[in-house]
C-alpha cells in the first residue's frame, strides 16, 4: 500500500500544481496571472524528475518498468506541450482588459485550461500505474474529460465548440463501450484486478484450451472502446474535425495526449487476456487477433488514403496520426515474444519506443503550424490551416520552414532521422511475429504516406514563395515559446536518432515483460471465482459451484 | 382476472430471476442505447443514449456482483455514477453553449467543417 503511495508521487505533484494554478490563474493582476504557465511547466518537469526516483515494482504486476517510462515520457513531452500551449488561453480577452476592460474572473479560461492540462497528463500516468479496471477507468476518463473542454474553450470560434461537442459524445459512446467490455471482464473472472484477471483466464484455459468467451466479447469491446482514444478506426470519424477545429496548440496535445493513454491501456488490458495462443503461443487468441489485424490495417489504410486528399494542413496531419495508430497497432498484434525476447522482437517496446518518436515530430509540425497566422481580409487574424500558406516558408521564415522539413520528412521515416529508427522496430516485430501480410500492408501505407509528407517539405523548401497570397499575407504575432518548442523537436529529431540506441534499451527495459502463473498464491482454489459458463448463466450460482 | 393470473404456475425460467434475465436487460438498454445514438440527431437525446449505455453496464456489473458474491462489482458503479453525473454537467455545459450560438440542438446543423 505504501509502495503504491510513492509510486504517486508524480500524479500527486501534478495534483497540487493543478490546484495552484486554478487559484492564481484568476488573480486580479496580470503579473501573477501570467505566472500560470510557468507554474505548471514547473509540476510537470518536477513530476516528471519524481518519476524517475522510481520506487520500484509493486510485486504482482507483469509490466514492472511500464509506469515510470510512460510517467517520465508524458511529462517530458507535456513540457513542450506547454511551451506550445502557453499564450494561447485568453489572447483575446487579455487584450480586450490591456484596452482598459475591467477584469472578471468568470469570463477568463486561463486558470481551468493549465489545470485542466495538467490533470489530463496526471490521467495518463494514472493509467500507466493502473492495476484495477475500476482504476484505470477513472484514469482513461480522467484523461479524456478535460480534453474536451480544452477543444471547446480553445478558441472563440464556433469552429472550437462544435470540435468540442463532437469529441465529447463520440468520446462518451467510446467510454461506454470499454466500461461496458469492463463489465463483461469483471463478470467472467469475478475480480476487477488486472493480475488476478489474467490467472484466472489462464487457469480457466489449462482446463478447457478455450478462453472463457465473455471475457473475449468483453476484451474486444474494451479494444473498440478505448480505440477511440488513439483514433483507431470504427471510432475515428471525429478525428479530422476535431483536430481541425481545435486549435492548433491543441490539437498537438490531443495527437499525443489521449493516444499515449489509450496505447498503455491497450498494452495493460491485452495482458489480461495475454500472448500466449496461436500455433507458436505467442499470440493473442485468434478472435481478438484477427479483430485487432482488420483494425490496424484499417486504420493505416483510412489515415494513409484520406491523407492524401486533405487540402488543409491539420487535416493533413489529422489522418496521419490515425495512420501512426494503425502502425502502432502492428506491435500490439505481434506482442512482447516469448520471455527474454530482443527488443527487435518486442511489440510492445516498439510501441513504447514509437510513441516518444511520434510525440517529438508530431509536435514539431504542429508547433509550426501554431506559429503562423494569417490576416484575412476583414482584418481578424485566423491561423494558418491551408496548405498553401506552406509555400516557400524555407525562404521567407528559415526556421520555421526547416522545423517543417524535418518534422514531415522525420514522421515520414526517412533513414537518419528518428521516425526511422521508430518504425524499424514495429516492422521486425511484426516479422517476428510471423505476421508477414500486416508488415506487407505496413510496408505499402509508410509508401503512400511519403506522397503527403514530402508534399507538405517540398512546398515549404522548393516552392517559390506566394507572392500574391488570398486575403493578407502570413504574420508571426504567435508567442515565442512555440518556435523555440518547435526548435527543440526538430534538433530532437534528428540527434535523437544518434541517440537511439539507449532510448531504444530504455523503452526494451519498460516492455519487460514478466508473466507468471501462480496457482496457489494470487487465486487460491478456495477463492478462485467462479464463472459463469452457459448452462450456469440460467442457474443462481449456489447450483454450479466448481469443485 | 388478475387473482387467477397469480395463482397460476408460471413457466420454470420465469420463477426466480438469475444473472441471465438480469444480462439480457442489460444487453437490450446497452443495444437501444447505442442504436439511438447512432440514429438520432438531437444533441439531448444522443446525449442521454450514452447515459443509457453507462446504466445498461452499471446494471451488468450489479448481476455480476451479485452472481460472484462479492461487492467489487457495486464498488465499480459508485464510480461510474459519478463519472456519468460529470460528463452530464459537461454535456449541458456544452449544449447551453451551443444554443446559445445556433439556436437548435440538431447535430446535422453543426457542419462547419467538411472534407
Amino acid at each position: 500500500m505504501i509502495q503504491k503511495i510513492q509510486s504517486l508521487w508524480p500524479e500527486i505533484v501534478l495534483f497540487a500544481t493543478a490546484c495552484v494554478v486554478m487559484v492564481v490563474g484568476i488573480s486580479p493582476s496580470v503579473a501573477v496571472r501570467r505566472s500560470c504557465g510557468v507554474i505548471a511547466g514547473l509540476g510537470l518537469a518536477l513530476a516528471g524528475l519524481v518519476a524517475i526516483d522510481w520506487p520500484g515494482p509493486a510485486s504482482s504486476v507483469v509490466w514492472p518498468a511500464l509506469a515510470p517510462y510512460v510517467k517520465v515520457l508524458v511529462a517530458g513531452v507535456g513540457v513542450l506541450l506547454l511551451l506550445v500551449l502557453a499564450g494561447l488561453p485568453d489572447r483575446e480577452y487579455e487584450a480586450a482588459v490591456a484596452h482598459g476592460q475591467r477584469y472578471d474572473p468568470i469570463r477568463a479560461n486561463r486558470a481551468e485550461f493549465y489545470a485542466f492540462f495538467l490533470f489530463s497528463i496526471m490521467g495518463v500516468m494514472l493509467v500507466s500505474g493502473a492495476e484495477d479496471l475500476i482504476w484505470l477507468f477513472l484514469a482513461l476518463e480522467l484523461t479524456s474529460l478535460p480534453t474536451y473542454i480544452m477543444v471547446a474553450i480553445s478558441s472563440s470560434r464556433n469552429r472550437s465548440l462544435e470540435a468540442g461537442v463532437k469529441y465529447f459524445f463520440l468520446g462518451a459512446l467510446g467510454a461506454a463501450l470499454f466500461l461496458y467490455g469492463f463489465a463483461l471482464l469483471y463478470g467472467a473472472t469475478g475480480s476487477t484486478n488486472l493480475e488476478t484477471i489474467r490467472q484466472v483466464i489462464a487457469q480457466q484455459r489449462l482446463g478447457s484450451e478455450a478462453v472463457n468467451g465473455v471475457a473475449l466479447a468483453g476484451a474486444l469491446l474494451a479494444v473498440i472502446g478505448v480505440g477511440f482514444k488513439i483514433a483507431a478506426v470504427p471510432m475515428h470519424f471525429y478525428t479530422a474535425d476535431v483536430y481541425q477545429g481545435a486549435a492548433s496548440p491543441v490539437t498537438a496535445f490531443l495527437a499525443f495526449v489521449p493516444k499515449t493513454a489509450g496505447f498503455v491501456a491497450l498494452i495493460l488490458l491485452l495482458t489480461t487476456i495475454g500472448w500466449g495462443y496461436g500455433p507458436s503461443g505467442q499470440s493473442l487468441p485468434e478472435p481478438i487477433r484477427t479483430v485487432l489485424w482488420v483494425i490496424a490495417a484499417m486504420t493505416m489504410t483510412v489515415g494513409n488514403v484520406l491523407a492524401v486528399v486533405q487540402s488543409s494542413v491539420k487535416r493533413v496531419l489529422a489522418y496521419s496520426s490515425i495512420a501512426h495508430s494503425g502502425y502502432m497497432l502492428v506491435g500490439l498484434v505481434a506482442g512482447p515474444g516469448p520471455a527474454g525476447a530482443p527488443f527487435a522482437r518486442n511489440g510492445i517496446a516498439a510501441i513504447l519506443f514509437y510513441l516518444l518518436c511520434y510525440g517529438v515530430m508530431n509536435l514539431g509540425a504542429f508547433a509550426v503550424m501554431a506559429s503562423l497566422e494569417r490576416r484575412s481580409r476583414s482584418g481578424a487574424t485566423e491561423e494558418a490551416d491551408s496548405i498553401d500558406d506552406l509555400r516557400g516558408l524555407c525562404t521567407t521564415r528559415p526556421m520555421l520552414g526547416w522545423i517543417m522539413v524535418v518534422s514531415a520528412v522525420g514522421l515520414l521515416g526517412m533513414p537518419p532521422l528518428l521516425g526511422f529508427f521508430g518504425k524499424l522496430p514495429l516492422f521486425t516485430s511484426g516479422i517476428g511475429a510471423g505476421e508477414i501480410p500486416l508488415v506487407v500492408v505496413l510496408g505499402i501505407n509508410s509508401a503512400i504516406a511519403a506522397y503527403y509528407y514530402l508534399r507538405l517539405a517540398a512546398l515549404a523548401l522548393l516552392e517559390d514563395p506566394d507572392v500574391t497570397p488570398v486575403g493578407g499575407g502570413l504574420s508571426e504575432n504567435a508567442p515565442p515559446g512555440r518556435k523555440f518548442a518547435g526548435f527543440i523537436c526538430a534538433a530532437a529529431v534528428i540527434g535523437l536518432s544518434a541517440l537511439a540506441w539507449p532510448l531504444i534499451n530504455l523503452a526494451d527495459g519498460a516492455a519487460k515483460y514478466e508473466p507468471r502463473l501462480t496457482p496457489g498464491s494470487a487465486v487460491s482454489a478456495r477463492e478462485a471465482p467462479i464463472v459463469p459458463s452457459a448452462d450456469a448463466l440460467t442457474e443462481p450460482r449456489a447450483a454450479s459451484g466448481r469443485p | 382476472m388478475s387473482a387467477i393470473l397469480a395463482q397460476a404456475d408460471y413457466p420454470a425460467l420465469m420463477s426466480a430471476p438469475t444473472l441471465f434475465h438480469y444480462l439480457v436487460v442489460s444487453a437490450f438498454m446497452f443495444g437501444l442505447g447505442l442504436v439511438g445514438f447512432l440514429t438520432r440527431r438531437n444533441l439531448i437525446i444522443m446525449f442521454l443514449c450514452t447515459e443509457l449505455m453507462f446504466q445498461a453496464a452499471g446494471l451488468a456489473l450489479v448481476a455480476f456482483s451479485r452472481f460472484h458474491l462479492n461487492h467489487t462489482g457495486e464498488t465499480f458503479v459508485i464510480f461510474v455514477l459519478t463519472v456519468a453525473a460529470a460528463e452530464a454537467a459537461m454535456a449541458l455545459a456544452l449544449v447551453v453553449l451551443l444554443f446559445r450560438r445556433k439556436e437548435t440542438l440538431d447535430a446535422e446543423r453543426w457542419e462547419e467543417m467538411r472534407g
